[in-house]
């Protein structure tokens, strides 16, 4: 490491201290006052404590709040993921195994045989949600994940639809991810649906 | 012959012991519930209040959560399930050692506290009082004693009344009338330091060993300002037996008033003695991990929290005692004066009840204070706690004897004492405050890689190679 | 000599004919294309590789053609000027790619291609951020029968035309061709004529797109997640190099790698889809023992002590009963450690290398248009199924001065004179290299000791078994039909608890460590004199021809 210029140095003196503060006592005075008033103000509930009861008081989440994956269903209720791997190799957590198989609808080419993200190993950064060029998975609110054991919380393609179909019911999480489709390859062959401005985005 | 001298009743003592036992260990377990419970309404949060007794009982449903009342029933039950974790590498003769030490002499400290109203034991003999007559054994109440100083015999009077150990008075101490009082107090509260110094040094861990270094450090230089302030005392009531000294204070009003810069000292001291917030360093987690319960877990790490609580309770009583006036409280004891006394009467039952509330309330009121001191001061560093020390509390203690032995000398009055005390103590501070802003302060820091980068004539600069380090 | 100016950069090429792509390869200049293929004619179709031409003259003044040139169509001589970065010529290849887009359905995110497509390194590259295409794609309806082994995605299809020209200059078969024009255009096939040819797949390689995928890979994996290594097809002595493509040592396809020495750029179906043993969830994972009451599995120390001491015992008497059957699916250091071995015991025992599995005659390509092979062969699929047989041969002929065959092993089972016979194996279940007959034969052998990747009839007959690791799971050289030694690298770990062949030779040899087919090629390079030129332990990237070479 080069040495530090002299000229580059700042020095900074130690503040002067008072006879008041060199004693300690008023100071400590100041301190048992601040912390006392707060004790009082708990104890007469005066003060307005932020803590919430959780079971029984649910909290509010802001809606781009990341908690548990879903996977998301298309206008005909099939899944919507095209099994691209794109969340898998964002996901820092490496925690998204896919196996692609050739689609059994006429209208897209490949989806996820198998999906499956492990939920502890996830580290819910939303990376997969980012990645995903057609909205298929994305993050809830859903907050208090809880399993009996390692492969209660290893999610499958059944178990992240029904997270889907869950938070839809509920109204709690719409569907947030509006950017669009997959390329006209995604769609009915001839269906007119695609604009060249949504493919080329 | 031997029990004729020593008034010692085995069965009593046996109960007696049991039950501050009890006691004792049941107020740790909530004082660590009353600690959370403070720590969040100072923080504006609720603190524990989930934890309640479920009996099943629809009108005892109140009980569900009140207060978080059975906390310290689930951290106990919590803790002696944990898996004990004993690591390979510890010295296994001093680990197991150190946690039963550290709960050990604190609880042996317990001993000769008393938290209610003891009566006072009569000297043998006292030059002070004039030349009684040596007797036999002990007087143990009034009667025996104006019996005594009349000259007579106290067997002769024993025969006919109540004695001192006989079950007819309540002794709130499990050893009661021990002359050297709070000096037992001090020498078993040392011996509490060996539980932290083994228990850093047997887990062969650097961060353990480092917080029981600081703690034995810290330790013995807090006992010598302690010691000062306490000394005061012995010079003003002539007696180290704290039933005495609290008897003292019920008749010419407390200590705290003669001496309040004494009582400062002790009340720091004992923060110290503690390792109570500002002066944790021994178990500081920033630092050193957890200090020297680093290594500890389940029972054995519950033991240490159990031996630092317990001290608490100690030193808050023996703060009470020496300068509070323990069970005494103007106008309310003042009143229960002409109950008499004698252990049958239910007035006496009520006067003792009384008396020990207040003694205990005040022993409540100190702990409370520890509790709201530690969410107000920061930890200091550890050459900030030595300087403190030495810098400051040893010069204080030496004025404040001085000025306590000056006012026993020289001052007759009660209230001329109170006067001269109170203008003595603030002089002091202000000396000792005004002295040590002439000291000269820390030294200043330089970067190492600044000298390195110096030309070679720099360096024999003694003034800048002082402040390299 | 011939200097050529790339960029400003002076590049020397010789007396080679080259086209401005070449050149500028030369130069560490890319010139991007499609269309052009060092194995294809030049077609020129593709219009990516405009670049600005021009000629120093003799005086130093440079003169620049006023147009953009296509690059590949465009030969270099001495003094010729290309300049790729010139704004005529940036231009036109924005302005080509937006084109080869505006049909492009860009569904990247299913392609299998994603990742290896010459599309989006360009676009990426070359290209427009943003389209300016408002109308309605081209969709035309995929073609997923196109062939046995290929499938096409038609949309995705820039029209290069590589795939129709090798299917006419190097298979020879013509299947496949261009129908429709302009904006419509379309490859397709003839009805009823699939694109079945031996090197069909070469096509999903050439393709720059997506539009051509290989039906064995299609999906499997995203190519970014596979981890490649050079190796060699052992399917034939041809040798072809090649990349292995694993994940999580799991082998998922095999490209061709170009190598002049050995075949070229391409490499025939058969050997392309041979790695599906590798991935068998029959093979061997333990060593067997064969007792009594059945096989059961032994431990690796255990198996190893076990065929050392029976060889050791029947040595004893007499080492002529003990036999060695090199396969020749050993790599040259595996058969190496296994004759030193077998020769650490005794002169007499006898080596022999094992049978070749041959079918039919070596298949030359290009056909002509009845199928008969055309005269300048382009590329040659061997008769003999298996990689290394020269090298075996050469190491069994250095070991065994009176040679023997496998016949004589035959003979010798048949006469009981052979008691103890170490048989490897390492054939691929296509093409066996024991019959039914011969494993009947060797039964007969009081301790049969069997190598071998998977059960067969041998296997089932056999004392101890000991699992053999696949090729794409050890290191080792091979040497080819010419003589040709190419080394491999190991692309996968081995199966869980799995020992490497050379590794099993090693520890029955008491040599210490793991094997480290560098150290071993280095070995033999000294002791043989034929293989000398292994001596380096290196190879390079595309083997060295060796003195047993014809």
């Amino acid at each position: 490491m080069p040495a530090i210029a002299e000229k580059n140095v700042r020095w900074v003196k130690h503040p002067k201290l008072s006879l008041a503060e060199q004693i300690y006592l008023p100071t400590i005075a100041q301190g048992m006052v601040t912390t006392i008033s707060h004790l009082v103000k708990t104890l007469t509930g005066t003060n307005s404590i932020q803590t919430q009861q959780y079971p029984e008081q649910k909290p509010s989440l802001p809606p781009h709040y990341r908690g548990v994956h879903r996977l998301n269903r298309d206008e005909q209720g099939r899944v919507k993921c095209v099994s691209c791997y794109m969340c898998s190799t964002a996901c820092p957590a490496n925690c998204i195994d896919i196996v692609a198989a050739p689609s059994p609808w006429p209208d897209r080419e490949k989806y996820p045989e198998l999906f499956v993200i492990d939920e502890l190993r996830c580290i819910y950064c939303g990376m997969c949600e980012q990645a995903c060029p057609v909205d298929a998975i994305e993050l809830t609110t859903i907050f208090d994940l809880t399993g009996m054991s390692r492969e209660d919380m290893m999610f499958d393609k059944e178990k992240l639809l029904s997270v889907f179909d869950q938070t839809v019911a509920m109204g709690t999480d719409p569907v947030r991810t509006k950017g669009g489709r997959l390329s006209v390859a995604a769609e009915p062959a001839g269906s007119g649906l695609t604009t060249s401005s949504s493919a080329q985005s | 012959m031997l029990f004729d001298l020593i008034p010692f009743s085995f069965l009593v003592t046996i109960v007696t012991i049991g039950i501050v036992f009890g006691a004792v260990l049941t107020a740790v377990g909530y004082s660590t519930l009353l600690e959370r419970k403070v720590s969040a309404w100072v923080q504006d949060r609720v603190g524990p209040n989930r934890t309640g007794f479920d009996l099943g009982q629809p009108w005892l449903s109140f009980l569900k959560g009140f207060f978080g009342l059975g906390q310290p029933l689930a951290d106990g039950v919590k803790f002696l399930l944990k898996e004990d974790v004993v690591p390979g590498h510890v010295d296994r003769v001093f680990y197991f050692l150190a946690p039963m030490i550290a709960v050990g002499t604190a609880l042996l400290a317990m001993a000769v506290v008393s938290f209610g109203d003891t009566p006072v034991a009569p000297v043998l003999h006292s030059s002070s009082e004039g030349g009684l007559k040596a007797q036999r054994m002990f007087p143990a109440t009034k009667t025996e004693l104006a019996a005594m100083k009349n000259g007579t015999n106290i067997q002769e009077v024993r025969d006919g009344a109540k004695s001192y150990e006989s079950l007819t008075t309540i002794k709130f101490a499990i050893a009661p009338n021990v002359d050297i009082g709070f000096l037992f107090v001090f020498a078993v509260g040392g011996l509490a330091v060996y539980g932290i110094v083994l228990g850093g040094w047997s887990s062969n861990n650097k961060y353990s060993l480092l917080g029981s270094l600081r703690s034995s450090a810290q330790v013995i230089s807090y006992e010598i300002p302690m010691g000062l302030s306490v000394l005061g005392v012995l010079v003003m009531v002539g007696s180290l037996n704290l039933e005495r000294i609290v008897d003292w204070q019920a008749r010419h009003g407390w200590l705290v008033a003669y001496q309040p810069l004494a009582c400062l000292l002790f009340l720091i001291s004992i923060f110290a003695e503690c390792n109570r917030l500002p002066f944790d360093l021994p178990e500081c987690e920033q630092e050193l991990v957890g200090g020297y319960h680093t290594e500890y877990s389940s029972m054995k790490f519950a033991l240490f929290f159990l031996g630092e609580y317990t001290h608490m309770i100690t030193t808050s009583f023996l703060m009470a005692a020496l300068f509070l006036g323990g069970w005494n409280l103007p106008f309310v004891t003042d009143a229960l004066k002409a109950v008499p006394e004698g252990f049958p009467d239910f007035g006496y039952l009520i006067c003792c009840a009384v008396k020990a509330a207040i003694f205990c309330g005040k022993m409540g009121f100190i702990i409370g204070l520890f509790m709201v001191v530690r969410w107000t001061i920061l930890r200091f560093k550890f050459n900030q706690l030595m300087s403190l020390a030495w810098k400051a509390m040893m010069p204080l203690g030496v004025l404040s004897l001085v000025g306590v032995a000056a006012s026993r000398q020289f001052i007759e009055p009660d209230y001329a004492k109170l006067i001269f005390q109170f203008l003595w103590s603030f002089a002091s501070l202000l000396l000792v405050g005004v002295a040590s802003l002439m000291l000269p302060g820390e030294p200043q820091r330089v970067p190492v890689n600044l000298l390195r980068g110096r030309a070679p004539s720099a360096s024999s600069s003694p003034e800048l190679s002082a402040k390299a380090w | 000599m011939a200097t050529v100016l790339v960029n400003d950069i002076s590049v020397d090429i010789g007396d080679e004919k080259l086209n401005c792509v070449q050149a500028a390869q030369r130069a560490g200049v890319t010139i991007p294309h499609y269309c052009w293929h060092p194995a294809l004619s030049v077609v020129a179709s593709c219009r990516m590789c405009l670049v600005m031409v021009g000629e120093k003259k003799p005086d130093g003044s440079i003169a620049m053609q006023p147009k953009v040139v296509p690059g590949c169509q465009t030969p270099v001589k001495d003094g010729t000027v290309i300049q790729t970065m010139d704004p005529m010529a940036t231009t036109a290849q924005k302005a080509t790619l937006e084109n080869l887009l505006l049909n492009h359905p860009l569904d990247c995110p299913v392609c299998d291609k994603a990742g290896e497509c010459l599309l989006q390194d360009y676009s990426f590259k070359f290209g427009n951020a943003s389209s300016r295409m408002v109308d309605e794609k081209n969709t035309p309806p995929n073609k997923p029968d196109i062939g046995a082994n290929v499938s096409l995605f038609t949309d995705r299809c820039i029209m290069c035309s590589r795939c129709v020209r090798f299917t006419r200059e190097v298979a020879g078969t013509a299947e496949l061709h261009v129908v429709q024009r302009g904006n419509h255009s379309e490859i397709d096939i003839f009805p009823g004529h699939p694109l079945d040819n031996k090197l069909a797949t070469n096509v999903v390689d050439l393709c720059p797109v997506g539009a051509l995928a290989s039906k064995d890979f299609l999906y499997k994996q995203r190519v970014w997640n596979l981890k490649t290594v050079n190796s060699v097809c052992t399917g034939c002595s041809t040798g072809c190099s090649i990349h292995l493509d694993t994940n999580k040592d799991v082998v998922y396809r095999l490209r061709p790698r170009f190598n002049p020495r050995a075949q070229g750029h391409f490499m025939c179906d058969e050997g392309r889809l041979g790695y599906h043993q590798v991935n068998s969830s029959q093979r061997f994972r333990k060593p067997l023992e064969r007792g009594e009451s059945g096989t059961r599995p032994i431990e690796w120390s255990a198996a190893v002590a076990s065929v050392d001491r029976g060889f050791r015992q029947v040595s004893g008497v007499d080492p002529g009963n003990a036999w060695f059957v090199l396969s020749p699916f050993l790599t040259l250091e595996e058969a190496w450690l296994l004759a030193s071995y077998a020769r650490s015991v005794s002169p007499f025992v006898r080596i022999v290398s094992g049978p070749v599995p041959r079918v039919g005659e070596d298949d030359t390509y290009p056909k002509d248009r009845k199928g008969r092979p055309a005269s300048n062969i382009k590329f040659t699929i061997r008769a003999e199924k298996c990689p290394n047989r020269k090298g075996v041969e050469t190491i069994v002929s250095h070991f065994q001065k009176t040679p023997l065959s496998f016949g004589d092993l035959l003979q010798a089972c048949d006469a009981g004179s052979a008691h103890f016979v170490y048989v490897t194996g390492g054939y691929s279940s296509a093409h066996p290299g024991f019959r039914v007959d011969d494993a009947d034969k060797l039964s007969k052998v009081p301790n049969l000791i069997v190598h071998d990747l998977m059960p067969s009839a041998l296997t089932d007959r056999a004392n101890i078994v000991i699992p053999s690791a696949a090729f794409s799971e050890k290191e080792g050289t091979y040497v080819n039909h010419a003589g040709l030694a190419q080394s491999t690298v190991a692309g996968c770990v081995p199966l869980r608890g799995m020992r490497t062949d050379g590794q099993v030779f090693l520890d029955l040899l008491g040599r210490k460590g793991l094997v480290r087919a560098e150290e071993i090629r280095k070995e033999i390079g000294k002791a043989v004199s034929v293989l000398a030129a292994l001596a380096q332990g290196s190879t390079g990237e595309f083997g060295v021809f060796t003195g047993s070479g014809s």
